[in-house]
């Protein structure tokens, strides 16, 4: 019955170790040793329409009824998307197709750390799209990793005593909110088949207990450097939220966002400018500047004006060799864009503590939000050889 | 006789109302060389801030910081709301400085926020006292 899935793993072994050479082709050969354990079985809880790859870019192909029992195949980067295959009882492959993790019943036996990556499937398909913009944006991978200047900047802070945990926020009210990253520091956290990202959580979590005072409702690019928007009883004078925060909590990596509040008060080129003082403050300090794009419903008035924001942080993100986390991306397929009602603000869970075994990144996007960042600092510490 | 006494009045009337019109003038001046005049600086630049106001926040923003005008002019633009609440500003011995006690009040959607008012140092240019940034104690 797995005859036909174990010849097209070491067919993708093989062709990783031609295309690829043997770095790379050491993933595949943990992806074999993880086939070698049974597929995990499970079924859809609701009907839900398949795709040829692991994003709602990628062509409809099929619909899953629920109910019917379906193998989990391979997975994207994350674990978010699932590549299923509904097999008949003679061993035909009936359905084939990606689907979200939050559509399907999750059980205790889920665990993607066993279950194979899809390295060849970018996040989205570029061809699909008829949109210059929409194509740049979607062609950025919704996890990045970290280039070499980056690990030049995290040991240039190194140098300079920067703590190799800790990590901090910086941004208006989607940032400032308390159930963003904060989280990973509170007890009870419950990444169930995410459970690969345990190690990474316990690196980091403790070190992300404070709100940040670079993090605040109405803050924008160009004021996170008035002092006016510092803490009086936290910041000295005449200094910046952002350089404020960074010296209260000496942090390694900074995941900044700002758009959300900005598209409402500035153009593209005002923004740029903005993120890049941001940006070089960031680099000079030793700090890895974490970029996130947002998400913005397209029915918003100022849509054309987020789409261009976003591209401005990805103009700036290739300048600099930064990495991007693509939440704009990520978050396309989610009810309302992961939105609140607001349009503006991330749909929260009503969870105050990580929740991953129920499909939570699917519906809310807070939750995906914090799954993103999560697996971001997963690629910087595994890039960087960090263990607590 | 009635006129003598009006004549009389006059000529004592007349250099009092000239007292009163120079204490009232010089009641009314913002002119640099009044005691209050720093504190008073302090409080128009922040009236100018809160308001948005570029041509007031220019006009009282002293030159070493003029390439921050567009950051000071836009401090609360994404705000809606901001105003000063209990704004009270003392000159501090020796004009340096000029302590503020009160909030900003602004709001984001339908949640209040606050900024706190602190010790700003004032500098002379032209004649004038022109806010220069916070103080350092």
């Amino acid at each position: 019955m797995f005859h036909r899935n174990y010849r097209n793993v070491a067919l993708t072994f093989m062709l990783g170790w031609f295309v690829l050479g043997w770095g790379e082709s050491n993933a595949f050969l943990a992806d074999w040793q993880a086939w070698q354990l049974e597929p995990v079985v499970t079924t859809a809880y609701r009907r839900v329409t398949l795709h040829s790859g692991p994003g709602d870019t990628y062509r409809p192909n099929d619909v899953l009824n629920p109910g019917l029992p379906i193998q989990i195949i391979e997975r994207n980067s994350i674990g978010n998307w699932l590549r299923v295959q509904r097999v008949t009882e003679d061993g035909t492959v009936a359905q084939d197709g990606w689907l979200m993790l939050g559509t399907l019943n999750i059980t205790p036996e889920m665990h993607f750390g066993t279950i194979p990556i899809n390295h060849i499937l970018a996040d989205a398909e570029l061809s699909e799209l008829d949109s210059r913009s929409m194509r740049a944006l979607y062609a950025v991978p919704v996890i990045p990793q970290l280039s070499a200047a980056m690990v030049a900047v995290f040991e240039q802070g190194q140098g300079h005593g920067r703590n190799p945990q800790q990590i901090t926020k910086v941004g208006d009210s989607l940032s400032a909110d308390t159930n963003y990253l904060e989280p990973f520091s509170r007890d009870g956290a419950i990444l169930g088949p995410f459970d690969y990202l345990a190690p990474t959580l316990d690196y980091y979590g403790d070190a992300t207990v404070h709100p940040s005072v670079a993090a605040r409702i109405g803050l924008s690019s160009l004021v996170v450097f008035d002092p006016f928007w510092a803490d009086k009883a936290l910041c000295e004078p005449n200094e910046s939220p952002l350089d404020c925060e960074y010296r209260l909590t000496n942090p390694s990596i900074a995941f900044i966002m700002f758009g959300p509040n900005d598209v409402l008060s500035m153009d593209a080129d005002t923004y740029h400018d903005n993120m890049r003082a941001i940006i070089e403050s960031t680099l000079q300090q030793g700090i890895i500047p974490v970029l996130s794009t947002f998400s913005y419903h397209p029915e918003h008035e100022y849509w054309l004006q987020s789409v261009e924001l976003n591209l401005q942080l990805v103009e700036l993100a290739d300048e600099y060799q930064l990495p991007l986390m693509n939440l704009w991306a990520a978050s396309r397929p989610l009810p309302d864009y992961g939105l609140d009602r607001d349009r503006i603000h991330m749909l929260q869970s009503g969870f105050a503590t990580l929740k991953y075994d129920s499909g939570h990144e699917t519906w809310y996007g807070t939750s995906l939000r914090n799954l993103l960042a999560l697996r971001t600092l997963d690629e910087i510490r595994l890039t960087l050889g960090l263990e607590k | 006789m009635i006129k003598r006494v009006l004549s009389v009045g006059a000529q004592c009337i007349a250099p009092l109302q000239i007292m009163i019109l120079v204490l009232v003038l010089a009641a009314c001046s913002t002119g640099a060389n009044t005691a209050d005049a720093p504190a008073e600086a302090v409080e128009r630049y922040l009236t100018a801030k809160v308001s948005a106001d570029r041509d007031g926040v220019a006009a009282l923003l002293c030159s070493e910081l003029e390439s921050q005008l567009m950051r000071e002019a836009s401090a609360f633009v994404s705000l809606s709301e901001a105003q000063l609440v209990d704004m009270t500003c003392t000159t501090n011995a020796g004009n340096a400085s000029v302590t503020c006690t009160g909030q900003i009040s602004a709001k984001y959607g339908a949640e209040v926020t606050t900024f706190d008012l602190a010790s700003y140092r004032v500098v002379q240019e032209d004649g004038e006292w022109k806010w220069c940034g916070e103080a350092t104690p």
